[in-house]
Parts: C-alpha cells; structure tokens; sequence
C-alpha cells in the first residue's frame, strides 16, 4: 500500500450551548492518503484482488492510531473513503466495505454494529462529515453525531483519503430522550 | 493529546481545542530522509474584548489570557510531537471573529505573554513567525513555521494549515500555536552558505 501522508485530527470540547461539558468531550480521527490502487487502469470489473491486497493492512494501520489518538475507550465510530477526481466512489467503497478492513476497528475497540461510513468524491481539500454511532448498539441515540475533516493536499485525482473516527462519548450536551421511549 | 485532561483554567472561555497532526511518509513517490511530523493546536476562546472600541486596553485581558494559552497550546504541541527536543521548527497565528479587530488578534500571540513563553515551552531562540485574519467560522490559515533557533536556516521553511469547522463564531478567537519536527520531505534549495551572490548586475537577464 503507497501512503503518502497520515494525518490525526482530535477534538476537545469544553463548553457548548455556553455552558461546561462535564468531562471535555474528544472525538479523534486518523485518515491516510493512500495512492488509488486501480488508478489509470480503466473501468476495473474485478475489485477483489485490489480489496484483498490492501484493506486489511489499511484496517490494521488506522484502528490501533484512533483509539490511540483518541486516548480513551471509543464509545462510537465511523468511517470514510475520500476518491480523488480520477476515481470511481466505488475505488473507496471497495477498501472500507469489507470485514477485512472493519474488523480491525471492532476488534481493537470491542466493537460489534455495523460502521456507519461516508463515501465520496472530491478534489484535494474537500470537506467531508463522518457519521459516528455507538459502538455496540446504533439505536442508542446520544451517540449519534459527525464531525468534520478536511485534508488540505489530499486526495489527489489518484488517490484515496482512507479516515477512522473514534469519540470518547456521545454528543457534548446530549439530553434527547431515548429510542424506547416512543416505542 | 494522547490523555484526558482536567479543564484548564475556565476563565479564558476555552471552548475546544483542536489538534491536527500530519506525518508524510511518502512525497513525490519517495520516502523523505528525514521525515517530519507537523502539527497544530488550535484553542477556541471567546473573544474579552467583543463590544470594548478601539481605544479599549488590551493589555489587563491579554496578561491574563495569553500566558494560559501558551501553556495549553505548548502542552498539547509537544505531547502531540513527541517532545520538545524533538520539534525543531515553530509558527503562530491567530483568527479573530467578525465581531473583533485583528487588534484582538495581535494582542493574544504578539505580546511576550504568549511569544516568549511559547518560545520558553518549546525552548527556541528565534522570533516566531506568524499569520492572522478574520475571517468567518471554518476559514482555513496557513500557519508558517521556521527553524526555532535560527529562522534562517531554508530548509525548516514550511507551512501547516489551522482550521476549525464552526469557529471563530462572530465573538470568538481562535489561537493558534504549531511546530515540526523536521524539514520539508526533499529540500534542495540550498541555504545561504551556498547561494550565489544574486543582484540585478549579476544576473544575465534582469526583469524588467
């Protein structure tokens, strides 16, 4: 797999609606610029060997980095593929839609629902919003959140911007009721 | 950031801090031989001088502010860098809200209350190189950094980009401090050891 930069953003909250969070509230992301694997080869019909060589290592660098980042247990998660211009929103799906790549999350943060992702294509610099939910149960409303990431220089038309995010809690001043309460 | 910390001091009107850290492990196909990690942390504050005129004094505000900003941004920056030794090159910079003057900027990052303690955290010598404006929530600066203890030096000639998606709101500060660990990943424009003596009569072609 041909990285060319990793980037860590984390986030602290301290107050919000104008009043103090109670324990600052983090959310960590870790994205790599990875070169398009099937860049420059045409429409590509199979995708596997491409899947094959390159999401489980990219699973196994981003999961142990976020929580690491993050420094405290993850409560909820999400994750992105970000094609560069020259590629198909399909490039990126392909490398974070398997359990080869997923599992190296859930594992590494006793995870068990589905990742809830964003895929996208853009030019370098594109702002785009991972969807995060709980970790073990997705209905739970507080965890339901996004946040925002922004690279700078990536993608480039050949690459891919491959993130993981991680928060430490649900959402800073969360108070809505709960699912089960209007079932 | 690799820890949870305590609420530092509430009394700036911290409303988040943000950190944004890249390593390049590959640039132009190939591994730099000194590779580098960059990183910025940005501290959202409320503005203490929204509605004051400009011919309010900065300088009770800014005495008190600007010292715990340069703790907490410095703290966050070598935690995130690995180490004071280890950062070699430094930035600053500042975004006031719609609301404030670049004054209010200034008086957080270009006052010994901030630049000489940021200088004193991450052991420099050097001035520290800056940027600031005002923009709206989630402008995007460039925050340059030079070589901490002797700004010359090119190769440490580098850039980092600060960014907050939903600040400065309009009464707002977002302050900024920023460091690396090393070069840009190839530098190959020689430093001023090596130049060659360049003026108008040495060169073959002038601009005209």
């Amino acid at each position: 797999m041909s990285v060319r930069k990793i980037v860590t953003v984390v986030e602290e909250i301290h107050t919000e609606g104008g009043r103090a969070v109670a324990q600052p509230a983090r959310v960590a992301v870790v994205a790599a610029v990875v070169a398009n694997p099937w860049a420059g080869q045409g429409f590509v019909e199979d995708l596997a060997p491409g899947i094959e060589a390159h999401a489980s290592d990219l699973g196994a660098l981003l999961a142990p980095a976020v929580l690491d980042a993050l420094g405290a247990p993850a409560e909820a998660y999400g994750k992105a593929a970000i094609v560069g211009l020259g590629g198909e929103i399909e490039h990126g799906s392909a490398l974070i839609h398997t359990l080869k790549f997923g599992d190296h999350f859930r594992k590494a943060a006793n995870a068990t629902t589905l990742l809830p992702a964003v895929e996208k294509r853009g030019p370098a610099g594109v702002v785009f919003d991972i969807p995060l939910k709980h970790i073990t149960d997705a209905t739970i409303r507080s965890h339901h959140q996004s946040f925002e990431v922004r690279v700078s220089d990536a993608p480039h038309p050949d690459e891919i911007v491959i993130a993981l995010a991680a928060a430490a809690q649900g959402r800073p001043q969360q108070r809505l009721a709960p699912l089960t309460t209007e079932q | 950031m690799q820890e949870r910390t305590d609420h530092p001091d509430e009394n700036i009107g911290l409303r988040k801090l943000v950190l944004y850290r890249d390593t390049v492990v590959t640039e132009a196909g190939a591994t730099p031989a000194e590779p580098a990690r960059r990183a910025s942390v940005a501290a959202v504050i409320r503005n203490p001088w929204v509605g004051t005129g400009p011919s309010a004094d900065l300088s009770p505000e800014q005495s008190r502010v600007a010292p715990v900003l340069a703790r907490l941004l410095t703290g966050r920056l070598i935690a995130a860098l690995g180490g004071a030794d280890a950062i070699e090159s430094f930035g600053k910079a500042a975004i006031v809200g719609t609301a404030g003057e670049i004054e209010h900027a200034g008086a957080l990052i270009h006052t010994p209350y901030f630049g000489n303690l940021v200088r004193e955290f991450l052991q420099g010598e050097s001035i520290i190189c800056f940027a600031d404006t005002r923009a709206e929530a989630g402008e995007e600066l460039v925050v340059p950094l030079w070589h901490k203890t002797h700004a010359a030096t090119r190769s440490h000639y580098q850039t980092i980009s600060a960014r907050v998606s939903d600040a400065p709101r309009a009464d707002e500060i977002v302050v900024v401090a920023a460091a690396s660990t090393g070069p840009r990943p190839h530098p190959r424009i020689g430093d001023r050891v090596t130049d060659p003596v360049v003026t108008t009569e040495t060169l073959e072609v002038v601009p005209s």
